[in-house]
This record gives C-alpha cells, sequence and structure tokens, in this order.
C-alpha cells in the first residue's frame, strides 16, 4: 500500500479536492487518470472541482448536548450543554459569582426533572418552539463563533439527529442553521446508523441509553429495521440518584434537629452520577429479582448494611446550607442504575411497555427481528449514548441479555399457561439434541459439533440437509471477505466511537446521504417541499454517458426526508 | 438579578421579525402572529431572556435605524490569536492545526488557569541571565492548584514546542508513535494479517490478543477506521465507476476504455459479471473495530472503590478535555488554549459593516462602532427617597442610600425614571408600561409623566452657559424628607440639557398572595401560604417592562447632523427635515422585593 501515504499527503493539504477521484486513483488494479493532472476546464470534464465548496460542520443534536466539529477528526471540537447557565441573559454574570456555586438552586415550580437542561423533548404539546430556537441558536453561535472559528464562508452541515423527531422541531432546527447559520445545504443522517458506522460495522443493534428514553435499533445493512424504546434513561436514572441522595442525606440528619428536608439539586445528582455512580455486574447483584419487591428491596438494603468493611464513599455537598460531606457506602451508589434502568426491584407484570428495562427491551428488539438479521445483530451490540458511561453498565447489560437469552432462547412465548407442560416436554427433548434455534449465520460454524447423537428427530428440529449451493456461496464469499465480518449468533459488544465520529467519518469520505436539504428550496417550501417518498436513490440509475450526465450527479430534483418523513 | 440594582435592559426585537419572516409552517402556534401586536412585553417568559441586553451590549444599524444585537448582526473573523501568547494564527492553520494554540500556552485541566514551564532541576546558578543554563526535564505546572504534569507522568525534554512533546507522550510517559508511524505499523500489521489469513484462519483473534487491556485511543481508532472505509470505498469503486458520487471525467482511462466498450458486445457480458461486491465490515482492531472488553468496566469500577470522589473529575473538567473518554484524574491532559478571533459584525439585513475592529491584536481600537449607546436614549432608574417614612429602611440604609434588594411590598416607592438622550436633535417620548407586572408578584406601576421631551446632545458648554446650573442645584437640595410635594401627575421632575427625569410610582407586590384583607396575617399561617406558593428564583425581583417610543426630526443626511446638532436653533431653516420614530421595549429592574410586610 504504498498509495496510502500519498493519498494521506493530499488529505493533509487541505485542499477541497474531489476526493472521490483520490479514492479511484488510490486503487491499484487499473489504469487510472494521476489526479493533479491540469485539465483545462473547457476540454476536460466538468469535474469535481465545482463541487469542491463542500466543507462540512458535523453536529449531533441530542436533547441536552450539542456536539459539533470538523469532519476528518475524531472528537467533537465542542460540547455544549443547554442549562439554565447557557440561557441567562447577556450581561448576567451571576454564575461566576463565589457564592453561586456554593448555593443550590430549586426546582422551578411545575418543571419537571431536569427540564431546564433539555433543549426539547418529544412531546411538543407543552414545548415553545421559539425558545428551542432561541436556545440552540445560541448554542450554535457559541460554537461558531468561540470552537469552530470559521471563516466567513457558509459551510454544509451534516446534522445527526435521533431518528424519530418531531417535524416541528426538525423544521425549528433547520431554519435556525438555514436562516441564521447560511449552510448551502443540510445532510440529515440518523444517529443509530452513524454510531454503526463509527464502529466499523454494515449491521448492529444500537443501544443508544440517552436522556429521556434509551432507544434499541436494529440496523441491517445501514437500514434500520426495527426500533423499540424505553423511558429508562439517564432521566430517570438522574432522578433515582438524587431520590438515593436525598434518602442518605436525610439518614445523616436524623440525629440532629433540622426539620427542612434537604432536596438535592438537579447538577448535584448528576455529578454525583458522572463522578461516582455504578452499575453492578451480574455476579454482584443478589438474584432474588422473582421475588415481590419490597422483599427484595430490603434484601438489598441489609446486604449493604450487613458487610460493615464494605467501603464507603464520602461525597462533598458544598451547595447544602452548611456544607457537608455524605459518607455512603459504596454499594449504594449503584442502586439507581439498578432501580432506574433494570427494574430489578420491580416484577415484570409492573412495567408497562413505555418503560421496559433495558434488557428486556433490548431482548424483546431482538426477538422481533427476522432471524437472520437477529443472528448478524445480536453479535454486533452497540452501547451508546451519555449513560452508557457508566462503569460495569455495558457488562451488566450484555451479561443479562446472555442470561435470557440462555434461559428462553428466542421464543417469543413467555409464558404457555396451560400449555406448558407440553411445551417443556419439547424442550426437553430439544435440548439433548445441539441448539438448534440458532440463526443461521452461526450455523456453519456450530454444525461441525460431532456430538450428534442419531435420535430420530422430528422433522422441525431436525438439521436441514446440507445444501451444496449455499455452501459454495459461503466459501466463495469468505473466500473474499474475511471469517471475522460473518460472525453471529453469539452476543457480543462492539464498541463505537459514537454518533459524531461516525458523522465526521461519512463527511470525511464524502457521502451522500439520502435526506439532503438545500437551503433555497427549505426556505421556500420549509419542511412541506420534501417529497413524500421515503426513498430517493442516492445512486441514480445508469446513465448514458453525455452531455446530460451532470444534472443527476450535481443536485437533484426533489428531496425527501426519509425516516423523518 | 446578577447585575445590581437598578438596571436597564433593551429589548432587540429581532426575534419577533425573524418567526415572523420563513415560518409559515409553525402551524402550532397560529395565533401567535395576530397577539404579537396586544402583547405587552413579559420579561419572565423565558425567551425573553434571549432578547434582553443591556445597552452597552447593542450595535446600531443607521441604514435600517433598528437596534441590532448580537442575535441579529453576522460575524466574520478577522483574524485568530492565542489569548495567552498573543501570537497571531494564520488562517492556514486553523485549518490544519485546529483551533487551539500550538505553542507552549496550556490551561490547567483543574482549574482552567494558565500553565507555566518550569524545570525540574532547581537552577544550579542562580543568574537570571543564563537562559542556557535551564537545565534538566521541564514540566508543565499551574501556579494555582499547583497541578502539574509530574501527576500524570509527563515530563519534557525542552521547555519549548510543548505541544509536539506533549503529542508524543501519554500518561506516564510512554512514547506515542506519530500518526505516519502508526499508519506503517498499521499497513504492515494488515499485510501480515492478509498473508496469514490463508494459512491460518484460526488465530484471527490475535491483533485483539496483542494488546488485550487498553483499545487504542479515540484518535488512532478513528484514523484506523477511516483507512478501512477509504480501503474498502476505493475497492468498490472500480466495479461502479460511474456512479454518481464519482465526478465523472472524460480523461480518465477508465471512463474512455468504457467508451471504447460501449458498442462491443463483449463488454456488456464483462460488466453484468463483476457485481459490485458489497463493503465489508470491519474486522480487526486494525481497521477500527473494537469487541466491548468487560475487564476494562470492571477496572473501572475498581477504580472508583479504591480511589474514591477526588479521583473522579467534575462535570466542567471532563467537558474541557479534548478526549470525550476522560473519567479519572490521572487521565487528565492539559489543555491547549482555545484562540479567539478579532471579529468583525455586520447587520443580517442590510450587509452594512457595524462594527469593525483593528486587525492589530494588542489593539483594543476599533475602525468602525456603530453603537446602541449613540443612537438610543438611555433609561436610567434610581430611587427617589422613598416619602413615606419607613422605620426599618431608614435604619438599615440611613439617609445616604437606598436599598434596592429591599423593597418592601405595598408601599408606594418612588423612582426617578432619567432618559438621555445621545442624539443631536431634541426627541419626544412617549412612555407606556403595564399597570401591573406580570408574573407571580404582581406590583402596581405608574408613570407619573408619560409623555415628554428631551433636549438634543448639544455642546456641554451650551449647558454650562444657559442658566441649567441653579436648575441643577435645586435638584441636589432636594433632601430625602421633604421632596413629598413634588411628586406630581403629569408633569416632568427634572430636566436638563439632554436629559429629563420622570417619576415612576411602583407599589411592590406581595410574594405571598394575600387573601385579599389584611396584612396582620398570623405569622404561622403565612408561613404555611409561603410554603404553598414558592417563589423561584428571581421571582421576587420587581422587573417593570416600559415601552419607549420615540419621535424626532432629523437632517436627511448623515454628515449634516454634526453640523446641525451644534446649532440645532436654526435647524428648521436648513431643510430636509426627516420625521422619525424608534420604538422598542426596556425592562427596568428596580430591585428585589423583601418577604416580610
Amino acid at each position: 500500500m504504498t498509495t496510502a501515504t500519498d493519498r494521506k499527503v493530499s488529505i493533509g493539504r487541505a485542499r477541497p479536492g474531489p476526493s472521490r477521484l483520490q479514492d479511484l486513483a488510490a486503487t491499484p488494479e487499473s489504469p487510472r487518470t494521476p489526479l493533479l493532472r491540469s485539465t483545462s476546464s473547457i476540454y476536460g470534464s466538468p469535474g469535481g472541482s465545482f463541487r469542491s465548496e463542500d466543507e462540512y460542520v458535523v453536529l449531533e443534536l441530542g436533547s441536552r448536548y450539542l456536539r459539533g466539529g470538523f469532519p476528518g477528526e475524531s472528537t467533537p471540537r465542542c460540547t455544549l450543554g443547554f442549562g439554565p447557565d447557557e440561557q441567562r441573559r447577556v450581561g448576567d454574570y451571576r454564575q461566576w459569582d463565589p457564592e453561586y456555586s456554593t448555593t443550590r438552586r430549586k426546582r422551578k415550580r411545575g418543571q419537571e426533572w431536569g427540564q431546564e437542561f433539555e433543549l426539547y423533548r418529544m412531546d411538543l404539546s407543552d414545548v415553545d418552539l421559539g425558545l428551542v430556537e432561541d436556545k440552540f441558536e445560541r448554542v450554535m453561535r457559541e460554537a461558531y463563533n468561540k470552537y469552530f472559528l470559521l471563516d466567513p464562508k457558509p459551510r454544509r452541515v451534516l446534522l445527526a439527529l435521533p431518528p424519530l423527531m418531531p417535524r416541528e422541531l426538525l423544521s425549528t432546527v433547520l431554519s435556525v442553521l438555514f436562516g441564521n447559520f447560511q449552510a448551502p445545504s443540510i445532510t440529515l443522517m440518523s444517529s443509530p446508523i452513524l454510531s454503526t458506522v463509527a464502529a466499523g460495522l454494515r449491521s448492529a443493534l444500537v443501544i443508544d441509553i440517552g436522556w429521556a428514553e434509551t432507544t434499541v435499533t436494529g440496523i441491517y445493512e445501514y437500514r434500520e429495521v426495527h426500533q423499540r424504546r424505553s423511558i429508562r434513561a439517564g432521566k430517570l436514572l438522574s432522578e433515582e440518584m438524587a431520590k438515593v441522595l436525598d434518602a442518605e442525606l436525610a439518614k445523616n440528619e436524623s440525629g440532629s434537629s433540622t426539620a427542612l428536608p434537604d432536596q438535592v439539586s438537579f447538577e448535584e445528582a448528576e455529578e454525583v452520577l458522572t463522578r461516582v455512580g455504578w452499575c453492578k455486574s451480574r455476579e454482584d447483584y443478589p438474584q432474588a429479582s422473582a421475588t415481590s419487591s419490597d422483599d427484595d428491596e430490603n434484601e438489598f438494603t441489609d446486604a449493604s448494611e450487613i458487610q460493615p468493611n464494605e467501603t464507603s464513599i464520602s461525597i462533598p455537598f458544598l451547595a447544602s446550607r452548611p456544607p457537608k460531606t455524605l459518607t455512603i457506602p459504596f454499594s449504594t451508589l449503584s442502586s439507581p442504575a439498578e432501580t432506574a434502568l433494570f427494574a430489578s426491584d420491580t416484577p415484570l407484570y409492573d412495567l408497562d411497555d413505555h418503560d421496559q428495562p433495558l434488557h428486556l427491551l433490548t431482548y424483546h428488539a431482538l426477538l422481533h427481528l427476522p432471524i437472520d438479521v437477529r443472528g448478524v445483530c445480536m453479535s454486533r451490540i452497540i452501547i451508546t449514548g451519555g449513560v452508557s458511561n457508566l462503569p460495569g453498565l455495558k457488562s451488566r447489560l450484555l451479561s443479562e441479555l446472555q442470561a435470557i437469552v440462555q434461559q428462553r432462547g428466542w421464543d417469543p412465548v413467555k409464558s404457555y399457561g396451560s400449555a406448558s407442560k407440553r411445551r417443556n416436554q419439547l424442550l426437553r427433548k430439544r435440548r439433548q439434541t445441539p441448539k438448534t434455534n440458532l440463526p443461521h449465520s452461526a450455523k456453519s460454524t456450530e454444525s461441525t459439533d460431532p456430538t450428534n447423537p442419531p435420535v430420530p428427530l422430528p422433522a422441525g428440529l431436525a438439521d436441514p440437509e446440507p445444501d451444496e449451493i449455499s455452501a459454495k456461496l459461503a466459501r466463495l464469499s469468505t473466500k473474499t471477505v474475511p471469517a471475522a465480518t460473518t460472525l453471529g449468533g453469539v452476543i457480543r459488544g462492539v464498541e463505537s466511537l459514537g454518533a459524531w465520529a461516525g458523522g465526521s467519518l461519512i463527511a470525511q469520505l464524502r457521502i451522500r446521504g439520502i435526506v439532503e436539504i438545500e437551503r433555497e428550496k427549505f426556505l421556500q417550501h420549509g419542511l412541506h417541499g420534501a417529497s413524500r417518498e421515503k426513498e430517493v436513490s442516492v445512486v441514480p440509475q445508469r446513465q448514458t454517458l453525455g452531455p446530460g450526465v451532470r444534472p443527476g450527479a450535481g443536485d437533484r430534483g426533489s428531496w425527501s426526508l426519509g425516516v423523518w418523513a | 438579578m446578577a447585575q445590581p440594582f437598578p438596571y436597564t435592559y433593551y429589548s432587540c426585537d429581532c426575534y419577533d421579525s425573524a418567526t415572523l419572516a420563513p415560518t409559515s409552517k409553525r402551524a402550532s402556534h397560529p395565533a401567535r402572529a395576530e397577539e404579537e401586536d396586544e402583547r405587552t412585553f413579559d420579561p419572565r417568559n423565558p425567551r425573553s431572556n434571549y432578547s434582553l441586553y443591556p445597552l452597552e451590549h447593542l450595535l446600531y444599524c443607521e441604514d435600517c435605524r433598528q437596534i441590532r444585537c448580537p442575535r441579529c448582526v453576522s460575524e466574520e473573523t478577522l483574524n485568530w490569536f492565542c489569548p495567552s501568547c498573543l501570537f497571531e494564527v494564520p488562517s492556514s492553520m486553523i485549518k490544519s492545526e485546529g483551533n487551539r494554540c500550538t505553542r507552549n500556552c496550556y490551561n490547567c485541566p483543574i482549574c482552567t488557569s494558565s500553565m507555566t514551564v518550569s524545570s525540574l532541576e532547581p537552577p544550579k546558578v542562580p543568574t537570571a541571565d543564563d537562559t542556557g543554563g535551564l537545565a534538566g526535564p521541564f514540566f508543565l505546572s499551574c501556579p494555582y492548584c499547583h497541578w502539574s504534569t509530574l501527576d500524570i507522568g509527563i515530563e519534557f525534554e525542552k521547555h519549548t514546542g510543548i505541544t509536539q512533546q506533549l503529542a508524543r507522550i501519554r500518561n506516564g510517559g510512554k512514547v506515542v508513535p506519530t500518526p505516519k508511524e502508526r499508519e506503517k505499523e498499521r499497513d504492515k500489521k494488515r499485510d501480515a494479517e492478509a498473508r496469514d489469513e490463508s494459512v491460518a484462519k484460526a488465530d484471527e483473534l490475535s491483533p485483539e490478543d496483542l494488546n488485550p487491556s487498553e483499545p487504542p485511543p479515540q484518535e488512532e481508532l478513528f484514523s484506523n477506521l477511516f483507512a478501512f472505509y477509504k480501503s474498502q470505498l476505493s475497492l468498490a469503486a472500480p466495479s461502479n465507476p460511474f456512479s454518481p458520487h464519482h465526478d465523472i471525467n472524460f480523461s480518465s482511462p477508465s471512463s474512455f476504455s468504457r467508451i471504447m466498450n460501449l458498442y462491443s458486445s463483449t463488454s456488456s457480458k464483462k460488466q453484468k459479471k463483476d457485481k459490485p461486491a458489497p463493503m465489508r465490515e470491519a474486522c480487526s482492531i486494525t481497521e477500527g473495530l473494537v469487541p466491548y472488553n468487560p475487564s476494562l468496566d470492571a477496572a473501572a469500577v475498581e477504580a472508583l472503590k479504591t480511589h474514591g470522589w477526588s479521583h473522579t473529575l467534575s462535570p466542567t473538567q471532563k467537558l474541557h478535555q479534548t478526549s470525550p473518554n476522560t473519567r479519572f484524574i490521572n487521565e487528565l491532559r492539559p489543555i491547549p488554549t482555545l484562540l479567539r478571533t478579532k471579529r468583525g459584525k455586520r447587520c443580517r439585513t442590510c450587509r452594512h459593516i457595524l462594527s469593525k475592529p483593528e486587525s492589530k491584536i494588542t489593539s483594543t481600537r476599533y475602525k468602525i462602532k456603530l453603537l446602541g449607546l449613540n443612537h438610543i436614549p438611555r433609561l436610567s432608574v434610581r430611587a427617589l427617597s422613598s416619602p413615606i417614612p419607613l422605620p426599618t429602611m431608614a435604619a438599615s440604609t440611613g439617609s445616604q442610600g437606598f436599598d434596592y434588594a429591599r423593597l418592601s411590598p405595598g408601599l408606594p416607592t418612588h423612582f426617578l425614571l432619567t432618559l438621555s438622550n445621545p442624539l443631536f436633535d431634541p426627541i419626544r417620548i412617549t412612555l407606556a408600561t403595564p399597570s401591573t407586572t406580570a408574573g407571580k408578584v404582581q406590583s402596581r406601576v405608574t408613570i407619573m409623566c408619560p409623555q415628554f421631551e428631551v433636549g438634543a446632545n448639544t455642546d456641554v458648554w451650551d449647558d454650562a452657559l444657559s442658566s441649567g446650573l441653579t436648575k441643577r442645584g435645586a435638584t441636589a437640595s432636594t433632601d430625602p424628607g421633604s421632596g413629598t410635594p413634588q411628586v406630581e401627575a403629569g408633569k416632568i421632575w427634572d430636566r436638563g440639557r439632554n436629559w429629563t427625569s420622570v417619576i415612576l410610582e411602583v407599589v411592590p407586590g406581595f410574594l405571598k398572595p394575600i387573601p385579599g384583607f389584611d396584612f396582620g396575617l398570623g405569622g404561622e399561617l403565612a408561613k404555611k401560604v409561603d410554603d404553598e406558593h414558592e417563589l423561584d428564583e428571581d421571582d421576587d425581583v420587581l422587573e417593570i417592562p416600559v415601552f419607549v417610543r420615540i419621535e424626532y426630526e432629523s437632517e436627511v443626511a448623515a454628515e449634516d447632523r454634526a453640523a446641525a446638532g451644534a446649532e440645532h436653533g436654526r435647524a428648521g431653516a436648513a431643510g430636509g427635515k426627516e420625521k422619525r420614530e424608534e420604538a422598542f421595549w426596556c425592562v427596568l429592574g428596580v430591585g428585589r422585593i423583601v418577604g416580610g410586610p
């Protein structure tokens, strides 16, 4: 790969060049035009030079943070929050007051936990879109002026968004970007797909544990095929942490006579959560989740009290009056994750569809995928989102999932009721045979198992007869593709660099998205200008070489909102 | 509010006009546009935080004749510099090196103060001028909190070029290969893998086994991924060279060969044969795939357990770090100083330059600066010492001042609202305010004289020469106790050369809702009410929205204005007069209401 360095050089030169052509030039297979051959514009083709203005800004917008930066960089230039400190009036410098950090601020009346730290929420009925616009505009202005330090030239925007976004909200965001920041075009990308890209995969199960909700998205060949969501996410977790801290503080206070119950503020709860919050591994957690919730809770608190030699952690609360230090057992700090994310103390029948614990949510998402997609996805589980940084959470989630799969297999029926006896028989019978409920792709590796007892089986459980043709095809494909990429059927987590990095990769490689909105068209029609069809082919049908070649590539006649439509 | 009382905020109405313009799609709020006219400005609305500015922050576009706030200007960067070393960075460097100083400027990751380079060895001979004597390993240290790079095990050989040195050292002193070396390494590894692949498929896991404990840092992973995708795309490219991603180049051999083959019969078959193989996914760490490693999680939990709170980073410290995965104090890196810019500002609608600083970095002067200060009358409030004698007030504040942070509810208080005119023409002012303030605490507000004139901003000497002197003396002599009878509806309080003051009467509302009868509620009952109706932060601040409308006549040509101002007596004779009108909302923050009566 001698060409690799050459390529590198041409990237580093920061010449906004037709890098696709560089790609062409880099492959050794066929003869190619040297890249920098100067062709005069009259005789040469209308080449890539016209599209040289494709400089991008990559943004990732979540409900609490905005990440922004430039393509080709591994980390965003800035991560900006939407906290109340960012929403003060100009000239209001109270946050720099030394006393400010030591006073505890109350939550505003009628506001939910952490509401003033959000940019938007999915339920738009009580969201002032104008306020969203204001917040977003201010944050974008800060990003542009303080961190991007751009020259005045407008740049295209690649915007990573969650795949479900209310249209009003989307149009607010877009109009700020088009109107105030003069973006010539905006490419929308859905963040699970970008996470997949940033993990180097084509298919994955992306578990995005975000602020308001956790979404589990099955991605197959860069397409979202299934999505499930639950409200067990960051918001619930930090609220739970606040409850735990309040309880602990009250316990400490109980000796003294101060009657006023101290309420931990949002900032404090979140700081504790991000600093010392953790998640128990599956083995650590007392496995009693089948019992009723009350027993369980008792057992849990008992467990933490019984071991006196357990390490405890002291947490300073500077904002409380007087400042105090709370010393709590280390294991207590893991209980919010337990209650909020895994709902270990809640019996299953108490859980609604919208607050499924994460492991069950993931399991159900996998269960509802088609079997071959499931096989691919289950060994490509990406856990991302802010909460996923909680130490121990990823391994817990994966091992919980593993446990469910072992226990239940891929059977959508949880309880067979009166038929369960018969079912158990069936299961027993099946257990004697090697596992046949593994998905396809794993079979190629597993079927070599020699411990295949020659028991006459019902046809449904029998191994399918070896298929010569598919075997050959598989052999052919493994010749070109490393076997590691065909892994499937086992549960495996994969690390991802996150949606922002995925966007950065995509923009740097100049891959065009399905949803690309031009400024003029948006300003004319708004979102209504989008064509109804969800899929605009990015790869137009074959075109003849001729004068009419250009328009298909340069701009599209109509644009669509893709998954956001 | 954080500004000391009393203060004045000016509202820029750009957000109103902006929302009206392109958003026909905001269907969910159809009623808004109609309400727009009757609506009074509500300083408590969370949105008003974004439209209120101190006068000093506002610019003024002379062509649009409007206030321009930071929202409705577009900015363009003139030059870049490091605030710490004041070194100007060319724009090409910004593109290649990013937005941070690449010299020796670093900020402390703990407390963000700027760090200094110092030597580990104490200078043997204490001669100050001996610059060559600086010896031994160097380190960056924070003069404020004494954090130093020694805490993360980093020393430098030279005292210059810290950035280059730092880029090559990982925490703990391990040397990191440069990107180029990494790339070579990666290629080597990949070649080796390719060779091995045919031989033994069993040890696919070898690259992962080689470095089991630590995944490569984010940067390296990213470049691995990027290289992988790049190679995959280029592999995919020949099968489909005419996909519209590529700019078709007539002069390239491949398209030439295609043209040649267009009409030959063999080519079509060949074309069909090589179906584009789908891009495969990454399969090893050199290609950017990192399988999840539970031992890292366990290690993090263990570190938390053993080191506790002080070992972790606060959210702000975490945000300052460039790497998003920093969690513990031993993973900190010094933060290169963020560059700053000098920016010119243009009006967003007419593209005129509103302000332009001098390009020299150390200069704070401006070439062009159209301030709102020079075009908008300044409103200022101060208390007219309270006419009703108050025991608490007198005790707490004495004779010299008025405690704005302790307004008593229910007692009428007089404020002096002074408008000063920066223009060279006399202006007519009309003030309007809602009679009760919005929000939870309703205070009654009356402007005693809502319509009046303010003189032109003439030469200061005019004032001194005229009889204004005596008048001012009179104002100064009005002492707190005796000033009561002058408050009279419909009359201005006082006027000077280019200022006029009127009286604003405010009856601060009650923080807790009084059911309507007497103030003498029992203490415990009041407490109960208080608990139920707890106030939010700043609910007790008394802010009065005031609508200000200005009318004046002025010369048509701007350059004549100075002359006209100097001798505005015969301004009418100059002709070409133009009637102008401006209107805006202001918010006067007069003070904080105290709880008890």
